[in-house]
């Protein structure tokens, strides 16, 4: 399978001088097992490039099939889908998966796109749309890809994924806190004040860990969040999301073969990421890992496993 | 009035090499008075990078206070508000005026962008600062720190977004951003609204061959403003809002025509960019 990065950016899309090489679209993940339909994992901003390449082909011809799995509805990871031209072409189908809360999920979206916030509803798109509701330990197939999916420590309600095709498999986990100091279940707007966990959430916490190590284990790529330095972590737990350290953990524990660090701070330079990447590497070399490390760009794509 | 272009692109931020030099945020305007008071015009993309700019001055205090200028809720509008800093520090004050048949039902619009599906701040009742939401008043003048406003409801695809005219001291600035003008162009009513500008920032989305496969979508070509500035007599047009797929070659021959056009006529031509600064 090839896996091909469209956007690597948290929180809010960021053009401009700073961001041009790592890129400023927001989360969009292309997995393209051998010779099947593409497996898209969220929908930011980068979903539109994304959409324009896939109508050089058959999306084009409304005989296009692709499926897109969105971790959570926080804007930054599906502001991209009323922009995504597949949609707009009749006889493509779209297979939209996602855990759902308070909402069935094609209510989520139909709000997303529905006036005052954007012209053209939902129900007016050409496209054949079909959404799926997951709850957490979901297993599922798409073509010869097996699912599988595990709950993160983020507000409200977020997942992260397993892909195994092609005899690889790739995780996608973003956007997530540490399993450390609180649990996102409930949630926060004040920063609460870390130290002491009741027991019930240290156990829930545990458990959590255990259950993104599961699904980590053994892959060929994670994929995980690192939006935060230690010191913007310390300052915003609440936010949900990790530091490098935080990757290396899982991945070390997990034993995956790469790391990609993803979900960059909107406001981190190209030059501040060089930096980063280059202390995790140094790092985890000294910390004896065998472990290749990337951090995601635009256009960043490695091929996993098996490929004709 | 100083005018500066914070986020200049529409519907969707674009970034990439492509759109370096005009800047792929989505719109935002401020306007600074000449007594220093501050107005936004629009809570695009470009509303966070104003917004860390001034945390260096008195909104980092919690001494801050500004009006905010809304056209319309579509989301290229509205995007910037969660990540706009001063709005999380306990002092600072805010006033957004934009389109509602209440100030109630603008006010729920803005919620709804916060809904936890969407954002993790959840409600704007977890906004420091204090954020006023008011219906503008259409047709009538109202007072927003120090300038003289009016506002102005015009067509934009199935829905309307408002203009904005800026009065200070008999110097004029229309904000005209999401104009979808009939197929005959600019209509009497808007020119009238335009009439004398001395900075007419106009919707500028489209070349008229993509605005002729996509009227539905209620955005200007170039030649719609260029019309509108002509008919209007303003001094100077500022095009505005070009569209996410038009690389920065793409604007500046949208901006060569323009001044083809209107260079006879004397009206100066300035292309919005970002970080560019315009005084009136």
């Amino acid at each position: 399978m090839k896996v091909r990065f469209w956007g690597v950016r948290g929180s809010i899309p960021v053009p401009g001088r700073s961001t041009n090489r790592y890129g400023g679209n927001t989360s969009c993940v292309e997995v393209r097992p051998a010779g099947e339909a593409p497996i898209i994992v969220d929908a930011g901003t980068g979903i539109r490039r994304l959409g324009k390449a896939l109508m050089e082909d058959a999306f084009a011809a409304g005989k296009g099939k692709a499926s897109i799995l969105i971790s959570h509805t926080h804007w930054d990871h599906v502001q991209g889908l009323p922009f995504f031209s597949p949609l707009y072409r009749a006889g493509n189908q779209i297979h939209i998966f996602a855990r759902q809360r308070d909402l069935h999920l094609e209510a989520v979206f139909s709000q997303q796109h529905h006036a005052p916030y954007f012209p053209v509803p939902l129900s007016a798109m050409q496209a054949d749309m079909h959404f799926h509701e997951l709850i957490e330990g979901a297993r599922f197939n798409i073509g010869r890809a097996r699912i599988t999916c595990a709950r993160l420590n983020h507000p409200w309600v977020a997942i992260a994924y397993r892909i195994d095709v092609d005899r690889a498999a790739v995780v996608y986990c973003s956007d997530t806190a540490p399993f450390t100091d609180l649990l996102l279940g409930r949630d926060f707007i004040e920063a609460p004040k870390l130290g002491t966990l009741p027991p019930p959430v240290r156990e829930e916490l545990d458990a959590m860990r255990a259950g993104v190590v599961a699904l980590a284990r053994g892959a060929d790529l994670l994929i995980y969040d690192t939006q935060f330095t230690p010191a913007e972590y310390t300052s915003r737990p609440h936010w949900g999301h990790s530091r490098p350290d935080d990757a290396l953990d899982i991945a070390r524990t997990a034993k995956v073969k790469a790391l990609a660090l993803f979900h960059h701070a909107p406001m981190r330079s190209d030059e501040e990421n060089d930096a980063i990447l280059a202390a995790v590497r140094e790092s985890s070399r000294a910390a004896g890992d065998q472990l290749a490390i990337h951090s995601a760009y635009e256009g960043l794509e490695l091929t996993l496993g098996d490929n004709p | 009035m100083k005018i500066r272009f914070w986020g200049v692109r529409g519907s969707i931020p674009a970034p990439g090499p492509e759109t370096i030099r005009y800047g792929g945020n989505t719109s935002c305007v401020s306007v600074h008075t000449a007594s220093g008071a501050l107005v936004i015009i629009d809570m695009g993309t470009g509303l966070m990078h104003l917004g860390n700019t001034l945390m260096a001055g008195a909104f980092g205090k919690g001494g801050g206070r500004a009006s905010i200028l809304l056209s319309h809720t579509h989301w290229d509008h509205i995007q910037g508000l969660g990540f706009f800093p001063p709005v999380f520090v306990n002092g600072n004050q805010f006033v957004v005026w934009g389109p509602g048949n209440s100030s109630a039902q603008l006010e729920g619009i803005l919620e709804g962008q916060m809904d936890p599906n969407f954002s993790p701040l959840q409600s704007l009742k977890n906004f420091s600062a204090r954020f006023d939401v008011r219906a503008a008043p259409l047709g009538a003048t109202f007072g927003a720190e120090g300038l003289r406003v009016t506002a102005w409801e015009h067509p934009h695809g199935a829905t309307t977004a408002l203009a904005f005219r800026l009065e200070e001291a008999g110097r004029v600035f229309v904000y005209a951003s999401d104009v979808g003008y009939p197929e005959t162009g600019p209509t009497g009513d808007a020119i009238e609204f335009y009439r004398g500008a001395h900075v007419l920032l106009h919707d500028s989305t489209y070349r008229p061959d993509d605005q002729a496969t996509r009227r539905n979508r209620g955005f200007s070509s170039y030649e719609d403003a260029c019309a509108a500035a002509a008919a209007a007599e303003v001094e100077r047009l500022v095009t505005f809002h070009y569209d996410q797929d038009y690389s920065d070659d793409d604007v500046d021959q949208i901006v060569a025509a323009c001044r083809r056009t209107l260079a006879p006529r004397g009206i100066t031509v300035v292309p919005a960019r970002e970080g560019d600064e315009l005084e009136i």
